[in-house]
């Protein structure tokens, strides 16, 4: 046996097993909250009310936020009730912005989102992923630009919009926003501000409860469309808001160059329960996906296929069969709770599937 | 074994099963924030006490500060084997989300690799708790604590190779550790994976865990160097002797049960429960004690509820007294000192064989009595994997 042979053949790994990170992470830390050498923490700088049920979170990111790209979104994690549960926003300010913002919209039902309307204050800190996502301008800017949003949907574009303001954009852009009603516009006066300073935005609300005179009302339809564009089929189109509106969208579109973004928002989803029927489970590590039932619990699904994952009692106590679900809801047979859209840990002896599930296995 | 608490036919059983469930359920319903908390505050501590632990080993002058200095970096490591590894091992944290206290990515400061751990201790020592043969625990292979262990002559020096086995308990942990993962894997796989792929894993922690200590550190003193050997040998020495007192406390003490194999065929959840009961025992003492035990002062609510986060045992405790009260069950419980002096008599006692034995542990109390008497229905909890354990060898 050679002397130290892990150490020796393995430097790296000794390193890591001294902490460095850790220790350093927690140093910063007790120095500011905001410092850290592998967590992208940001401080609440500002709190605005945009609408009744919508606030934008003004954010100060520590040095290793790399910076996004206008029509871009991030993975924004907050604490609630000493669990840290990630959703992802869009970014609603512009790149050159001095700080950057998100702007959330309290959904029914949703846990982040009523979390962050409700609790987040001026310095607060939310820890932040890298920015990404393909809803975003080319590089050569199309002349005439079509964007479709709805409710909360306007916040990428919002950004988007900026970025053309400052780029000096001379093309030809048209807004359609499908909101509940005129209160519900969100970010109206920096929108109305884009388009009076610049002169190529043409913004148009379109009203779905609440009728204003002056104004459209009713959802996304073949006749909207052709009222506020010349030639449909000569304009580059972004649609961001809920999956109706979309589905709806991309079908009126066909033909036309279409970027959409969609955000699953809970209880909006077909993910929901659905009892009939086999779901697939997708294994990450093993790239494979197989059909379960759903009946019992997915350890003895999986097992029944051939898949052995580790497992030892077999009855929820000693964790050795926790897993990380990508994607995918479970419910804990442990106490009937549904678990949430997102990535978690859980103990597939005690889980059983319920929807489309990916599995780091 | 013979038992102190009251017989419960097959309903009482379940009944008891069910209370005991349902205050699982209460608890983990409050679980959250204060959790949250105190193990973010233990884990500050760990770090605090650690660098200034360190610090006063590698800068102390004269003999006070050393000490110090060494008992800090003890209680360091205290905090993060028990309090800290323990309880995130188990998973108790794993609702938080956060990889600092992640059953999955956690590795603590002792020579038992985490994952190895969580293999003999969370999977086989937890679900066959005190059965003999199957908890690779009950004695750590050499101690006789029970007239179902045979006696042997080498039994004799027991109290000899205990004292030896406190001094250097996080060894004796991690060295037999990696020999039950290889007994307990199915032969057809044992070719796949030989003992000594296990013990490289238990090899290579040791390694690590040897240099940080005994040299990483002692050369940052550069020609001071003897000092903080010295000092990190006090500290893992202290640490030992903890662990072990804390952990033979758990489940060796007088009255602590022991069960065979054929018990536990087709045991229901509400059985399980019953044996996580009787096979375990609990001290008392301050909350500081408690929280330097990593709550393993509550052995019988950790082993009732190993996923529930530690500090909650305190408030399950009495609630969990008054079920076994009225179900005439006894609840093993003690001073420090009384429960320790218990452990040790046992493991004179029983070095013995049995006719000695039986005589130095005297006879033991008669039945306690229930406050009621129940005639509930029955209903059945079915333990998975119920084939498994019917099939043990
Ligand atoms: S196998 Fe023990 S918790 Fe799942």
């Amino acid at each position: 046996m050679k002397t130290f042979p892990f150490i020796y053949n393995e430097p790296r790994e000794f390193l890591k097993s001294l902490q460095p990170k850790e220790w350093a992470d927690f140093l910063l830390g007790e120095i500011n909250p905001r410092f850290s050498t592998t967590a992208i923490k940001a401080k609440v700088v500002a709190v605005r009310e945009e609408t009744a049920d919508t606030k934008t979170i003004v954010l100060k990111p520590n040095w290793l936020w790399k910076g996004f790209r206008s029509g871009q979104h991030v993975p924004v994690t907050v604490e609630i009730a000493g669990r840290r549960v990630t959703r992802f926003y869009s970014l609603s300010s512009h790149p050159k912005d001095k700080h950057l913002s998100i702007t959330v919209k309290r959904q029914k039902g949703g846990l982040v989102s009523n979390f962050i309307n409700q609790n987040i204050k001026k310095g607060d800190l939310l820890e932040l992923g890298e920015a990404s996502g393909e809803f975003v301008l080319p590089k050569m800017i199309p002349s005439k630009l079509l964007f479709l949003a709805g409710g909360s949907g306007i916040t990428p574009i919002h950004s988007i919009l900026k970025q053309l303001q400052s780029s000096k954009y001379d093309g030809k852009a048209t807004l359609l926003y499908f909101v509940r009603s005129y209160e519900d516009v969100i970010l109206r006066s920096s929108l109305e501000e884009i388009a009076k300073t610049t002169g190529w935005l043409n913004i148009r609300y379109i009203f779905s409860d609440v009728p204003k005179e002056g104004y459209d009302s009713g959802f996304l339809t073949k006749e909207i469309l052709k009222k506020y564009t010349d030639d449909l089929k000569s304009y580059s189109v972004y649609v961001c808001g809920p999956a109706p509106m979309q589905t709806k969208a991309l079908s009126l579109l066909e033909g036309n160059e279409v970027k959409s973004e969609l955000f699953l928002l809970p209880g909006q989803t077909s993910l929901k329960v659905k009892k009939s029927g086999t779901v697939d489970v997708f294994l990450s590590l093993s790239h494979k996906t197989i059909q379960v039932k759903g009946e019992r619990s997915l350890l003895e699904e999986l097992e029944d296929q051939g898949i052995y994952p580790q497992s030892g009692c077999r009855m929820g106590i000693c964790h050795t069969c926790v897993c990380k679900k990508a994607v995918g809801s479970v419910t804990d047979l442990s106490n009937g709770e549904v678990s949430e859209l997102g990535e978690e840990n859980i103990q597939i002896c005690v889980s059983r599937a319920e929807s489309n599930l990916e599995l780091e296995l | 074994m013979r038992t102190i608490s009251k017989k419960l036919n097959n309903e009482e059983v379940e009944a008891f099963g069910k209370e005991v469930e349902a205050l699982r359920e209460e608890m983990m319903a409050k679980v959250g924030k204060e959790d949250a908390y105190h193990i973010r505050f233990i884990y500050k501590t760990y770090r605090y006490t650690e660098i200034l632990g360190r610090g006063l080993i590698h800068f102390s002058f004269e003999p006070i500060s050393f000490v110090a200095g060494s008992l800090l970096l003890a209680t360091s490591k205290i905090l993060n084997n028990m309090e800290l590894g323990h309880n995130v091992l188990h998973g108790q944290y794993d609702w938080m989300n956060d990889p600092r206290f992640n059953s999955r990515t956690f590795e603590w400061d002792i020579v038992s690799d985490a994952h190895q751990w969580k293999f003999y201790h969370n999977y086989m020592h937890h679900t066959f708790t005190n059965v003999l043969n199957k908890d690779h625990d009950y004695g750590y292979n050499f101690t006789r604590l029970t007239e179902g262990q045979k006696w042997k002559p080498t039994h004799l020096t027991q109290p000899f190779t205990n004292l030896f086995l406190a001094m250097n308990f996080q060894w004796g942990v991690g060295a037999h550790g990696y020999r039950v993962e290889y007994m307990e894997i199915p032969k057809k796989q044992r070719k796949k994976k030989t003992l000594k792929d296990y013990k490289a894993v238990f090899f290579k922690k040791i390694e690590l865990q040897l240099v940080k200590d005994y040299l990483f550190f002692p050369l940052l003193a550069g020609l001071n160097f003897p000092k903080i050997i010295l000092g990190n040998l006090i500290a893992n020495l202290i640490r030992n002797l903890w662990t072990y007192a804390v952990i033979f406390c758990g489940h060796f003490t007088e009255n602590a049960e022991s069960f065979s194999v054929d018990d536990i065929v087709g045991e229901t959840k509400a059985q399980w429960y019953l044996r996580q009961l009787k096979g375990s025992s609990n001290l008392d003492g301050s909350n500081f004690f408690y929280t330097m035990t990593g709550h393993l002062s509550h052995q019988i609510e950790h082993h009732m509820f190993p996923g529930m986060p530690a500090k909650r045992y305190r408030e399950v405790a009495p609630r969990l007294k008054e079920i076994c009260a009225k179900y005439g069950q006894h609840y093993n419980t003690g001073s420090f000192v009384k429960q320790f002096a218990s452990v040790w008599k046992r493991i004179i006692a029983y070095s013995f064989p049995d006719s000695i034995a039986g005589k130095l542990m005297g006879t033991k109390k008669k039945y306690l009595e229930p406050k009621v008497v129940l005639s509930q229905p029955s209903f059945q909890i079915s333990l998975p994997g119920e084939e498994k354990s019917a099939s043990l060898t």
